[in-house]
């Protein structure tokens, strides 16, 4: 107490200023154990937690709406991302079924084609080599393509001898491919080589063009969240004004009128992730049952996989750092600008 | 504990409202400032409390000169002293527990000793039966004895007072003051803005009194 009369300012926390302030010393500083700082910095903490968790509640409508933005906001990128990810998943495999199809002149027999065929597979830089005569590939193409009538109209097969090729690699897509398919093309009997991997490739360029338009689209939506929280924390900063008035008469730094307004934002956060990962997993396995039908269709068993636990974690960290960023934008300067009257 | 050198305070607008003040206010002293209202008096609690900076002069308070104070210090300045309102500055979303509470929460004291210090404030202005309430179902004169806990509760050695009988009846007013030479008595620094010259000649105190910004008497 005496301690105090002679010097008012004193700052435990802090750096002290000015040559007048002295630290307490004697009696004032043994109360000053080092625990009690740290316990009541995080009882500060928990309090400004729970009064972020009561301004949230206490709005319920206001709040809900906030949460829902941000949620819509949040799942329609990850949504996108989730869905190209599934989709270049498909690409990768199907890479795996890119073949090289050498279609043989039409003189050359069948023991002929058939040598051909060994002389091919024995390429170092061929894994597996399948003929496929003209008969059996009329047969297939009768099956599969849906012109199987007017084949039959046909008098003679119209269709060349193919040995399918398969590279034992396909690093460098098509054009690392050229070399083979020219060393194919120059074999007798062979009257043309097709590589199979153009359309892999071109799904690919597709996809990384997803890619990019789902990135360009999350930085504007991202945006529009931090203007959302920003416009968000400003109201309920101006709706307690008077509040902050009192809080700074009685001795309240910056930082601890701050601190509820960014658990704000960082619930909200919080709230909008995890209510946007249920959407996703939601909206995911809705569509689900669409692209069963539609694989089904290509004789393929290809579903989506749902919503990684990895990239919903990720989702709601996300989610919970831009609020606690929207909330540090908006309270800055705002707060340090209301004082008390 | 106060000192006032020379003091100037010029609003914006060309209000004069402090005109080269001096006076001293020693540890341990309680004293009433008064004057018709425009005088400077709630002028001079904001010099105090860093609310307002002077236009020229020195303002001390326990020692420390005020113009010394950056921005960040004033927080830790204002948590050495106690300051009643005339109109309370209260919490209304608030219990009365913790409004009177919030100075200790700020200054970071345990969470075990906030509950027995708050009380201790509460039992003092005798509305410890009504820690849960909320202000807005107090009187005018409760609600001020809760601003004076909250301004006593962190044990400042310094207490202002801006009119804090203004709204209240004169058995009122005298319970008010009562207190304040309650905290007196055990030591505090009391300073009293009042205009209630009837209640202020009852009690034996220093007086200040303010004429447009001047200090026109300092005495009984």
């Amino acid at each position: 107490m005496a301690e105090n009369k002679r010097n008012p300012v004193k700052r435990p926390e802090k750096r002290q200023k000015g040559p007048a302030q002295k630290a307490p010393k004697g009696a004032a500083r043994s109360q000053n154990d080092w625990r009690n700082p740290v316990r009541g910095w995080l009882g500060s903490h928990r309090d400004s937690a729970v009064q972020a968790a009561i301004r949230v509640l206490r709005q319920p409508l206001s709040s809900a709406m906030t949460v829902l933005v941000m949620t819509i906001v949040l799942a329609l990128p990850m949504g996108l991302g989730v869905l190209i990810g599934q989709v270049e998943r498909l690409g990768v495999n199907w890479q795996g079924a890119a073949q090289l199809s050498v279609y043989l002149e039409d003189q050359v027999d069948a023991a002929a084609a058939d040598v051909l065929r060994a002389d091919i597979a024995s390429l170092e830089e061929v894994r597996e080599a399948r003929l496929l005569d003209k008969e059996l590939a009329l047969v297939e193409f009768q099956q599969h393509s849906g012109m199987g009538d007017a084949l039959q109209q046909l008098a003679y097969n119209p269709l060349p001898s193919v040995i399918v090729v398969t590279p034992s690699s396909i690093e460098g897509g098509a054009s690392a491919l050229e070399p083979l398919r020219d060393r194919l093309a120059a074999l007798e009997g062979v009257d043309l080589v097709q590589i199979d991997l153009l359309w892999v490739e071109r799904l690919t360029a597709i996809l990384a063009m997803m890619e990019r338009f789902t990135g360009g689209l999350a930085i504007l939506l991202v945006s529009a969240l931090l203007l959302v929280m920003i416009n968000t924390i400003r109201l309920a900063i101006e709706s307690r004004r008077e509040e902050i008035q009192v809080i700074k008469l009685v001795g309240g730094t910056d930082a601890f009128v701050r601190r509820p307004f960014l658990y704000i934002g960082v619930l909200y956060g919080l709230l909008a992730g995890v209510l946007a990962w249920a959407l996703l997993i939601g909206g995911l396995a809705w569509l689900n049952s669409t692209v069963r039908d539609v694989a089904a269709l290509y004789q393929s068993g290809f579903e989506l996989a749902g919503m990684p636990a990895a990239d919903g974690l990720l989702l709601v960290i996300g989610a919970m750092l831009l609020g606690l960023v929207g909330a540090w934008l908006a309270v800055g300067k705002h707060i340090r600008d209301i004082e008390p009257q | 504990m106060i000192r006032f050198e020379q003091v100037s305070k010029r609003y914006p607008n060309g209000h004069q409202g402090l005109d080269r003040l001096d006076f001293h206010i020693h540890t341990g002293e309680m004293v009433f400032i008064t004057g018709h209202s425009g005088a400077g008096k709630s002028t001079l609690l904001k010099l105090i409390m860093c609310m307002e900076r002077p236009t020229s002069g020195q303002v001390h308070v326990g020692g420390q000169n005020l113009r010394d104070l950056g921005s960040d210090d004033i927080p830790y300045l204002r948590r050495q002293v106690g300051v009643v309102f005339q109109n309370h500055q209260l919490l209304f979303d608030r219990t009365v527990f913790d409004n009177v509470a919030l100075p200790l929460i700020i200054n970071g004291t345990p969470r075990d000793e906030i509950g027995r210090r708050a009380r201790a404030a509460l039992d003092k202005v005798g509305l410890l039966k009504k820690e849960n309430l909320y202000p807005i179902a107090l009187s005018g004169g409760e609600q001020q004895r809760v601003g004076i806990a909250r301004a006593v509760v962190h044990k400042p050695a310094l207490l202002l007072a801006d009119e804090p009988t203004g709204n209240l009846d004169p058995g009122l007013s005298a319970e008010i003051m009562a207190l304040f030479e309650d905290f007196n008595r055990v030591g505090v620094t009391v300073l009293i803005a009042s205009h209630d010259l009837p209640l202020i000649a009852k009690l034996d105190h220093r007086m200040l009194t303010l004429n447009a910004g001047q200090l026109l008497k300092d005495g009984e």
